[in-house]
């Protein structure tokens, strides 16, 4: 292989793949990176078997070939050359990569790329389940729902993200058995039948990151053993292996009717939810929602939140509602009610509840595309 | 000016040998002691006022108590009986005042300030509705604050020349508190331990009246901070509130001192198993969780260890806080090795709260069933003793 490219190009699509990359792996392939050469320009890779991002740099190849080197110490060297051409140069089958830059010069220990897995590319599966998406929305919907997901593996579902594919819907939905996230988006053309395909929540995190600015439409594939996700944004490929089982049936989940509805304004909520959390740090995250309804129907209510921890102290914090139904009081962890109000982007927001015990759930007043359940914490001797 | 306050110091009369003679009316005005047998490692718990007339006083080795009178009674202690009584006691005081503060299962504060009526009248009222109802006697302290309640009580106690349960009420006037207090001893007053009264009677102080006059500067000089409230003290002043909220505990534990020596591992298992069930009753009786479950252990050459794991979530389920004392003597306890002395005890002590689960389709979990049977079985071993019930074995 003799390729040149430019340092600043090499040193982005090395930074874009390096989250794919294993860090702790029994499989030392799996910590390089692979370099190959394709129609005209240079090919970089990594997989940490769960994702795989490709991206390409524009190069000038002198000659054929590839080899994977470790990622970090390539990534390390490239970083401090000056922005300058950098020759990539190899021998078969000698596995040593040479990497030049005027007077510097690395040669890198490399392992034969034969032995690194096959990562499909998104023109291979043309055949099979293909859609395009907004990259702004998709990302949006990514931020408002993969943080319910469960953290830990003991039910692997729970784990993952759900994207529903149906009609010209997407519906992606996570929960981590105490809260319930699920958002709607629309996809540039109909599909021609439901798909429901599970996604690891870190994967959908990195998706959306690979996304970032981008503008142009994203083309999500599903491979058609319906094992791996591949997504193409502008001139990345990223690859997610998919979680096997079958999500709970999420709709059944979401109260549609509430005892008691209050609309408040999202910032000052998020600021008293955030005042009572210092307080609920030493007593389980747990925050009261105390909802005192106007006087008179159509006069204006209040919601107290209040925090307390018995050896700390106590807060209470006032937030100006309209809110129908009787007075009730519910309590939520902190942590919770943080994260939704963090992913709401409207002004206003609505809290519908049904006593104490009951699903709680937080929406935009204006937007019906996001719900959010909150589980509530049942405090004392209930 | 301030409101002048009105604060009864209710303290039972040998409460536990009142409960048993209550049960037993043939132990009336006979020696007996409530507390562990003689031949084992047994204390004195409390005894009657015959008993005490002969030397014998609680916290006292039982087989020391024999020594002294050998035809003591001894009747084995029964915390559940006591416990129920107490709430009974307090119940009838809640009548008079919402404003309660519990200092001991036979003791509290009430502030009765809002309530019409005298103190004293209030006292005596209080007092024999104990008795009618409840077949209990008590002694009550009126005052102004609650220091000098509290030792009203001890005084009319000792003031009371009978043979039986003293059943005294003694009120101290407003305005009159230093005078009250000036002829007792400075032993009287709270802070004032063997090592306080020491360095008071060097400087020739021996009787509050003494203390109160002796400049408050000199105090602060000797005792530091300590000194202030010393001279407030004695002059009879004390602006801490009856606070009715119950004072949030900081741990929650139950030790069991064996007759003989342990060593074997099913007696001890069971033994941590009935400690951990008495411990989550208490933290449910409190309203309070825990987050860290400890163990103790005594080898038969005194040296003691403790042992702990913090869990997941904090509970007042006997199954949570049986399993992690379980686990935790099998991973300390050296298989055969004698035991002494085991308890199991719980600290981090909070508000408890469970996050409820999705319900995922099913019909969702009633968190209020649960509880009702914990409840249950807490009313059944706290009116027929603490064996009426017991967790089944898988």
């Amino acid at each position: 292989m003799k390729v040149s490219c430019l340092q600043d190009g090499l040193q982005r699509a090395l930074a874009q793949v390096s989250r794919a990359v294993a860090t702790k792996t029994a499989l030392p392939v799996l910590s390089n990176v692979l370099l190959s050469t394709d129609e005209g320009r240079l090919r970089v890779a990594a997989t940490n078997l769960e994702i795989g991002i490709t991206t390409w740099v524009g190069a000038s190849i002198d000659e054929e070939g590839k080899l994977t080197v470790d990622a970090r110490l390539l990534s390390e060297f490239v970083n401090t050359l000056p922005n300058a051409p950098v020759q990539l140069s190899s021998e078969s089958p000698r596995t040593i990569l040479t990497v030049q830059s005027g007077r510097d010069k690395a040669g890198i220990n490399g392992i034969d790329a034969e032995d690194f897995p096959v990562i499909p590319s998104i023109d291979a599966e043309a055949e099979g389940f293909s859609v395009e998406v907004d990259p702004q929305v998709l990302r949006e919907m990514i931020g408002q729902v993969e943080f319910a997901a469960a953290t830990d593996e003991s039910r692997p579902v729970l784990a993952g993200v759900l994207a529903r594919f149906e009609g010209q819907t997407l519906t992606l939905a996570a929960a981590d058995g105490f809260r319930l996230a699920v958002r709607h988006g629309e996809l540039t053309q109909p599909v021609p039948e439901r798909l429901d395909t599970i996604v690891p929540a870190r994967a959908m995190r990195e998706l959306a990151r690979i996304i970032g600015d981008q503008t142009d439409p994203i083309r999500i594939a599903i491979t058609p053993n319906r094992s791996q996700l591949l997504a193409r944004v502008g001139e990345t490929e990223f690859l997610s292996r998919l979680i096997d089982g079958t999500f709970p049936d999420f709709r059944q989940i979401i109260p549609r009717e509430f005892a008691t509805r209050l609309e408040l304004g999202r910032e000052a909520f998020q600021n008293a939810v955030r005042r009572a959390s210092y307080f609920a740090r030493d007593n389980n995250d747990v925050v009261r929602l105390t909802v005192h309804p106007g006087e008179e129907e159509f006069m204006p209510g209040t919601v107290e939140v209040s925090a307390t921890a018995a050896e700390r102290g106590n807060s209470q914090s006032f937030v100006d509602a309209s809110i129908t139904g009787p007075e009730t009081q519910i309590a939520f962890n902190a942590r919770y009610l943080a994260d939704v109000l963090g992913v709401l982007k409207q002004g206003q927001v609505v809290v519908g509840v049904n006593g104490a015990n009951q699903a709680g759930v937080v929406k935009a007043s204006t937007a019906e595309d996001y719900t959010h359940v909150i589980m509530p914490m049942v405090i004392g001797a209930q | 000016m301030a409101t002048v306050r009105t604060i009864l110091h209710l303290d039972l009369d040998a409460f536990f040998c009142a409960v048993e003679e209550r049960r037993d009316p043939s132990l009336s005005g006979r020696p007996f002691a409530v507390g562990g047998r003689p031949d084992g490692r047994g204390v004195v718990a409390s005894c009657s006022y015959a008993a005490r007339r002969l030397g014998v006083h609680s916290a006292m080795p039982m087989a020391a108590a024999v020594r002294l009178c050998p035809t003591l009674l001894i009747v084995r202690t029964d915390f559940a009986a006591y416990r129920a009584a107490a709430a009974d006691v307090m119940a009838r005081a809640q009548r008079i005042t919402p404003v309660i503060e519990r200092l001991s299962i036979d003791e509290a504060f009430l502030d009765t300030t809002a309530v019409p009526g005298d103190g004293e009248e209030l006292a005596a009222r209080l007092q024999a509705t104990i008795r009618d109802e409840l077949a209990l006697p008590c002694s009550i302290g009126v005052a102004a604050n609650r220091l000098v309640a509290k030792i009203a009580t001890e005084v009319a106690k000792t003031r009371t020349k009978t043979d039986g349960y003293p059943n005294a009420v003694l009120a101290v006037p407003p305005g009159t508190e230093a005078h009250f207090l000036a002829p007792l001893p400075v032993s009287t007053l709270w802070g004032v331990g063997p090592k306080t009264a020491d360095r008071l009677a060097a400087l020739g102080i021996r009787t509050v009246g003494v203390l109160a006059r002796w400049p408050e500067e000199d105090l602060g000089r000797r005792f530091g901070r300590h000194g202030a409230t010393l001279a407030r003290h004695a002059r009879g002043i004390d602006d801490r509130e009856v606070t009715a909220a119950p004072r949030v505990p900081r741990s929650v534990s139950t030790e069991t001192t064996f007759p003989r020596d342990v060593a074997d591992g099913e007696a001890l298992r069971s033994t941590i198993r009935a400690q951990s069930s008495h411990v989550a009753r208490d933290l449910r009786r409190a309203g309070l969780a825990a987050s860290t479950v400890r163990i103790k252990l005594r080898w038969s050459d005194f040296t003691t260890i403790t042992r702990q794991v913090t869990l997941s979530s904090p509970t007042d389920r006997d199954a949570a806080i049986r399993a992690a004392a379980e686990s935790l003597l099998l991973a300390s306890w050296p298989f055969g090795r004698p035991v002494r002395l085991i308890g199991v005890g719980v600290d981090g002590l909070r508000e408890p709260a469970r996050q409820l689960a999705l319900p995922e389709g099913r019909p969702p979990l009633d968190p209020t069933r649960e509880h009702a049977a914990r409840e249950a079985v807490d009313r059944l071993r706290g009116r027929f003793g603490e064996d009426t019930i017991r967790w089944g074995r898988p």
